[in-house]
């Protein structure tokens, strides 16, 4: 009898030793789940499409896309930050992944999640917002843009794609820099922002280029600025507020994340799964269709500066303040 | 006039060569089934489909996405009728009359009434995009937040007019539609309400788990408690077919269902879903015998299945002449051909004239798919009712459950649908009205969002509403109709005691 318990045990120890340092040393050894915490077809969903397929050829296993939309994307995120920290659950989320902690801190809220419950294994895009008028607007650049809005302190409106949002964001950071007030009028999106525009129910917003795009080719808008640091090579024509006298810098990036206790190791493949497929003819075309450029940085240099991003980000939020309290 | 002919015989062309007209015809027959599944509708239909599209070229995109997104449309009146559950937000009101028919014996003629409306309105309104998509589209553009505001109280007006029962009752539950439409994060200040620190009831409570709930559940509940099971129909052959009496009543419906529709769906925003509801409304105000809505008139199913179709196909105006998406569904399309390196926009009509003329061309073989393969479906839909309620009724409940979890994989959705199903069960037995809830849960964040946006406009100043045309109009109206359905509660004022609450208000 006992010869026979310790034959069981020692049987069990050689099953389940191989099992466990083989999950260790070959991952991925099943599925890998990106999280996409917006609806289908936004900038997050389809730059995760585009990076599966490559991720799964370099992996030999299923990548899988999955939409957690909600709360302006603090559900799908709440979920990541307390899912198994073993990297088959990631998330591609955007800048506003500083912007909601902030928000809630604003209201008092336990936050939904907080930005350390996550580490960045890489930057994959960073496309700067444009200052776009509609065209009825009897000025040529942003300084007659400017000049005309401190004629009539308040009284122009510009849209945005929501309070404390992505795009609202840039646009009070131009504010705050041109000493300007101006009306606000938050929407529930991108595209009911640049709608507004069009119909010329605000006058202008921080739009992103691949939504502007069509419409400046059209003639519907205009654009005055840039939010980057350099020219953007679709749209060498507009300036950036750097040129123009504003320090003033802000991107709509988009970043894979996973939560923070990953194993080094995991990391590290992950890390370098990500490299490659920045690099790959099928991603980088890929990106090209949907026009958002790809901005790759690697983890550690990510992580610096996600950090200096969301501190600028916070400082913003904070300036705002509660829009009831003015 | 000339040149519309060409183009179109371009359209054709592309949309009848085999490979687009099998997708064309796949994507149809998977939109009828997600419209059948109870709280998947077009949205998620074509969100699930999306990635699969990447690989197929944009012409066979689009077309594959719209025939779910027709397809869905189509598919979500079968189970309002049959089985009142709403497969859509859009269906709503087709649970009414559809399953009142359905309990009088009559789901055929109901069920084919649906397929035809929806099939003239969703042409005629495809004809309307053809001719009109450039010139409308810049109409919509005026349509901003006050005028949406505007159009959105006419929507609140007609509340008046949806119901039969008594007036304070309707309000009571057009009260607790609104104040459920209040969850959420507010748009305007960022400050959540009612949340409960539930961070997935940040977006509020969906109108689809609420109207599966409401609807679906009590109904089953309620055949539940009955003391006898109820009888199990067997339909006879000669009663799938709509009599000449029934057409006739219909013709007036469809019509004006279908230019509201359209009307109403080219407009930004999610005003479409308020399309069948309007519809709805009016046609019982127009009606000479209004006391037959809520019991099975087919005017109540014409109406609002027409209308939410052609405010479909009305949706597809802006996206296509100016890039812009106006309702979640069109976002979505717009990114299946975006991902093809094709920037929707001004330009997409004379730089695409294939890919716009082909999907014009492919609504229309869509229309007639969609009518082909539904019409025969009827009897085979109706013998579904022959299944035993012991079976039929715990399958339902399980497909409303799988339906609703899936819509965005959350289990709260269930949990609020589950929830509704009782309170819908309560609201019954007391013998309230539950459209008036799901109207209320619509129409109170838009109407909320777009007053205080047209006040952040004018900086707190409501003359804004008189300042524009198209918003001073729409007003004025809504506050007629409104005179107009209070007017029986002031003219017998003497004995409006004993007319609230006891006696039906005349509409």
């Amino acid at each position: 009898m006992k010869n026979h318990y310790l034959e069981t045990v020692l049987l069990g120890l050689c099953l389940f030793v191989p099992g466990l340092s083989g999950a260790q040393d070959h991952y991925p050894s099943k599925s890998i789940t990106i999280v996409s915490p917006f609806p289908p077809g936004g900038t997050s969903d389809l730059t995760a499409r585009q990076l599966a397929p490559v991720l799964e050829r370099i992996f030999k296993q299923p990548v899988v896309v999955q939409n957690r939309p909600g709360a302006a994307g603090a559900t799908g995120s709440q979920v990541v930050a307390n899912s198994a920290p073993d990297g088959y659950t990631l998330i591609l989320h955007l800048v506003s992944i500083s912007a909601l902690p902030e928000r809630d801190k604003l209201f008092g809220h336990k936050p939904a999640y907080t930005r350390d419950q996550f580490v960045g294994i890489a930057r994959i895009t960073a496309d700067p917002p444009m200052l776009v008028v509609h065209p009825s607007l009897p000025a040529k650049n942003l300084k007659e843009f400017v000049a005309l809005a401190r004629k009539k302190p308040g009284e122009m409106i510009f849209s945005s794609s929501g309070l404390y949002g992505a795009s609202h964001v840039p646009f009070e950071m131009f504010l705050q820099a041109a000493n300007l007030k101006m009306r606000h009028l938050p929407t529930t999106g991108g595209a009911p922002a640049m709608t507004a525009v069009l119909g010329g129910h605000a006058v202008t917003w921080a739009s992103p280029p691949n939504i502007a795009a069509p419409h400046l080719k059209s003639g519907k808008v205009r654009a005055f600025a840039q939010w980057g640091e350099k020219r953007l090579e679709a749209f060498p024509e507009v300036p950036t507020f750097k040129e123009q006298g504003y320090d003033i810098e802000y991107y709509l990036w988009g970043g894979l994340f996973a939560p923070k206790n990953v194993p080094p190791q995991v990391f590290n493949t992950l890390r370098e799964a990500v490299r490659k497929a920045v690099n790959d003819p099928e991603f980088v075309k890929g990106m090209e269709k949907i026009r958002t450029p790809i901005a790759y940085q690697d983890a550690d240099e990510f992580n610096a500066w996600w950090d200096k991003d969301a501190q600028k980000l916070a400082q913003v939020i904070q300036r705002i303040g509660k829009v009831t309290e003015k | 006039m000339l040149e519309t002919f060409n183009n179109l015989l371009l359209g054709f062309s592309v949309a009848l060569s085999p490979s687009v007209l099998v997708y064309a015809f796949v994507g149809c027959i998977i939109g009828t089934l997600v419209g059948m599944m109870p709280g998947l509708g077009p949205l998620a239909g074509i969100s699930l489909l999306l990635p699969a599209t990447f690989g197929l070229n944009p012409i066979i995109a689009i077309v594959l996405l719209s025939g779910v997104y027709y397809g869905a449309m189509y598919g979500g009146s079968t189970t309002s009728i049959l089985m009142r559950i709403p497969g859509e937000a859009a269906s709503v009101m087709t649970c009414v009359d559809g399953y009142a028919m359905t309990q009088n014996g009559r789901a055929g003629p109901a069920l084919a009434i649906a397929a035809i409306g929806s099939f003239i309105a969703g042409t005629a309104g495809v004809v309307g995009l053809m001719l009109l998509a450039p010139t409308l589209a810049e109409f919509a553009l005026r349509f901003g937040p006050p005028e949406y505001t505007a159009l959105l109280m006419m929507g609140l007006f007609i509340l008046a007019y949806m119901s039969g029962g008594s007036m304070l009752k309707t309000l009571a539950m057009a009260g607790l539609g609104l104040m459920l439409g209040m969850i959420g994060i507010d748009a305007m200040s960022g400050y959540t309400r009612f949340s409960f620190d539930l961070v997935e009831l940040g977006d509020g409570v969906g109108i689809v788990p609420v109207a599966v709930g409401l609807f679906g559940i009590s109904e089953i509940l309620l055949t539940a408690g009955q003391d006898a099971a109820p009888k199990v129909q067997n339909p006879k052959l000669h009663d799938l077919i709509p009599s000449r009496e029934e057409f006739r009543l219909s013709v007036g419906p469809i019509a004006r269902g279908s230019l509201l529709g359209f009307m109403i769906g080219i407009i930004p925003g999610s005003a479409h879903i308020i399309s069948s509801f309007v519809s709805y409304g009016i046609e019982r105000r127009m009606s000479k015998h209004p006391e037959r809505f809520g019991k099975g008139a087919i005017e109540g199913v014409a109406g609002p299945e027409s209308a939410n179709n052609a405010a479909a196909s009305g949706a597809f105006v802006p996206m296509m002449a100016l890039g812009i998406p106006t309702s979640p569904v069109t976002a979505v399309m717009i990114a299946a051909i975006m991902v093809h390196g094709i920037s929707p926009g001004p330009l997409l009509i004379s730089q695409q004239p294939e890919l716009f003329w082909g999907f014009v061309a492919s609504m229309y073989v869509g229309n007639v798919v969609l009518l082909v393969l539904n019409l025969p479906m009827v009897g085979l839909f109706v013998n579904l009712l022959r299944i035993p309620y012991a079976y039929l009724y715990p399958c339902i409940l399980a497909f409303c459950i799988l339906g609703t979890y899936s819509v965005s994989n959350s289990m709260i959705d269930v949990w609020i649908m589950l929830i509704m199903g009782g309170i819908g069960y309560v609201l019954r037995k007391f013998d309230y009205d539950l459209a008036p809830v799901a109207l209320g849960l619509v129409l109170s964040p838009m109407l909320e969002l777009s007053l205080r946006q047209s006040l952040a406009m004018s900086a707190g100043d409501y003359g804004i509403f008189l300042e524009r045309p198209i918003a001073t109009t729409m007003l004025g109206l809504g506050v007629l109709l409104f005179l107009l359905s209070i007017k029986p509660l002031i003219f017998k004022s003497k004995d409006w005691r004993s007319k609230v609450g006891l006696d039906e208000v005349e509409g």
